[in-house]
């Protein structure tokens, strides 16, 4: 279903800086300073992925772990179609919903009406769809008094609820979830998390990524588990969580 | 790879109407008059203008109304000032979504030349009041308005396909290099005064001047939709030719960079 090739990304840290009229003069007239420039540029190099190699079934929840930095939601993003990777490839067979960041192109003067149109249509529906679902969107959101309102004097908790009722009213074949079921208050986390289940147990790939232990290992099957770039190991969910905690002292 | 390109486009078709419908909405969404700013403001700056050049400098252009003259060459003009510095700055400012979500890049840009498009077909509204007005005023002109003016919409098509083009390549460029921002401002006020929007290009002596100023795709559009409005006769074939060829060929060219640099312009938010 998802095939990633050897992906490596990797990114200039101090891209800015190569770019100045100012660099351009000063270098000009100090040929050392402009070579040990560019030994910087090398070190300025970062590779948030290097050789990332694995392979996930049709219907498998595959859970991503890892400390900050280590590249999950940058290899999210690749899968996604939102990067293109600097070397190897990615091969994705069926439609994708990315949960990566949710509320992305709200446009805050427009109602949340017009907004789960535009916020739709940044995902890539079509209007007839958004259409027979926006009663669906209302109903999940628990917002109908709200929706001729501008976003803009939402809480950031309704915001999130919206994104999140938007995000899921596809059923898609496979699902990227990054960190996104902490949105809304205690009632609306517990109605995130079932839904989310449901769409798990209705045969979706999942490519899911959080930090917490527990929810991985309720929902995962196998999972990645990324340190600085590398896969350090992949398996089934329970076994690489906890060396991951072990990894971290926190078993 | 065409037929997936146009695929893509049809999935992203309703982003683009949203885009477009949103942007509209955005701009008028405080003000009392709203949507009759885009009919008012460009009657405004013409009648402006039209009183500075025709009585304080005395331009004039013989055997011809020149508010029409003026305002014609105005609001061809200010669609492709207008939808160059808009489409130029939209990729930069819609990074926070690029980065987030696959979109396809052109879309931002396309929007934004449909978006003035919109507001410019709603400044042909005053613009054939007026010609109307100066019609009866000023019978002398034998300005008439009749079939000529079926071929106009060519006219405003090359417009939006130049202006595309170039808005594809600002938006490019000044992903890499910010100081775009600045140097378009004064590169638009240079064309400004190179296109012949209040002067007559009889006014220019210099032969080589007179040249490089022909050479203007923006002079050919705005000739062209002038013959039609102040002579009513449909131009030489010849400038058919010049007009369509001179905007596909900007658009193709503003394609290909586009198309060449978009995966890059990720790392360099």
């Amino acid at each position: 279903m998802i095939k990633v090739n050897n992906v490596s990304m990797r990114f200039n840290l101090g891209i800015e800086k190569n770019f100045s009229l100012k660099q351009f003069v000063v270098d000009m007239f100090s040929p050392a300073k402009m070579k040990e420039r560019k030994e910087n540029k090398e070190k300025n190099e970062f590779w948030a992925l290097s050789d990332v190699d694995f392979e996930i079934k049709k219907g498998e929840v595959m859970g991503f772990v890892g400390t900050n930095g280590a590249g999950k939601s940058t290899l999210l993003k690749i899968v996604a179609g939102v990067m293109k990777p600097t070397k190897g490839a990615v091969e994705v067979g069926g439609n994708i919903c990315p949960m990566i960041e949710l509320g992305a192109g709200f446009d805050s003067d427009l109602t949340a009406r017009e907004n789960v149109f535009l916020n739709g249509a940044v995902m890539g529906y079509n209007k007839e769809f958004l259409e027979s679902k926006y009663d669906e969107i209302v109903e999940f959101s628990e917002l109908h008094d709200f929706m001729e309102v501008p976003v803009k004097n939402f809480s950031s908790g309704m915001i999130a609820r919206l994104a999140f009722s938007i995000a899921t009213i596809v059923d898609p074949e496979i699902l990227i979830v990054d960190e996104i079921l902490s949105v809304g208050d205690a009632a609306f986390q517990q109605k995130s998390e079932s839904k989310m289940r449901s769409m798990i147990s209705g045969g979706t790939t999942v490519l899911y990524v959080s930090h917490s232990a527990a929810s991985i290992k309720s929902l995962c099957d196998r999972v990645v588990w990324l340190d600085h770039g590398k896969v350090k190991m992949v398996g089934p969910a329970v076994i690489v969580c906890d060396e991951y905690l072990k990894s971290l002292n926190l078993l | 790879m065409i037929k997936k390109t146009w695929i893509n486009f049809k999935k992203y078709s309703f982003l683009l109407k949203q885009l477009v419908s949103r942007d509209f909405k955005v701009k008028y969404k405080r003000s009392v008059l709203g949507m009759l700013w885009s009919v008012l403001y460009p009657v405004l700056m013409t009648m402006v203008m039209a009183v500075v050049f025709e009585n304080m400098f005395k331009f004039k252009v013989e055997g011809r109304s020149y508010i029409v003259y003026l305002m014609s060459g105005l609001v061809m003009f200010n669609y492709f000032s207008e939808a160059t510095n808009l489409s130029m700055s939209s990729v930069v400012g819609n990074f926070s979504l690029l980065n987030k979500v696959y979109i396809p890049k052109y879309i931002f840009p396309l929007s934004k030349c449909l978006v003035v498009g919109i507001n410019f077909l709603l400044t042909l509204i005053p613009l054939y009041a007026i010609i109307v007005i100066e019609m009866l005023r000023f019978p002398e002109y034998n300005m008439v308005v009749g079939l000529a003016h079926l071929a106009l919409p060519f006219s405003f098509l090359c417009l939006f396909l130049f202006s595309l083009g170039v808005g594809l390549i600002l938006s490019t460029v000044s992903v890499f290099l910010r100081d775009m921002f600045y140097i378009y401002g004064i590169v638009l006020t240079i064309l400004n005064y190179m296109t012949p929007i209040m002067y007559d290009i009889s006014f220019i002596q210099n032969p080589v001047l007179l040249a490089i100023m022909k050479c203007n795709p923006l002079y050919q559009y705005i000739n062209f939709s002038r013959c039609i409005i102040i002579e009513g006769r449909i131009p030489e074939l010849i400038y058919f030719f010049y007009c369509g060829a001179s905007a596909v060929l900007v658009l193709l060219f503003g394609i290909v960079i586009f198309k060449k640099n978009q995966d890059k312009f990720i790392y360099y938010v």
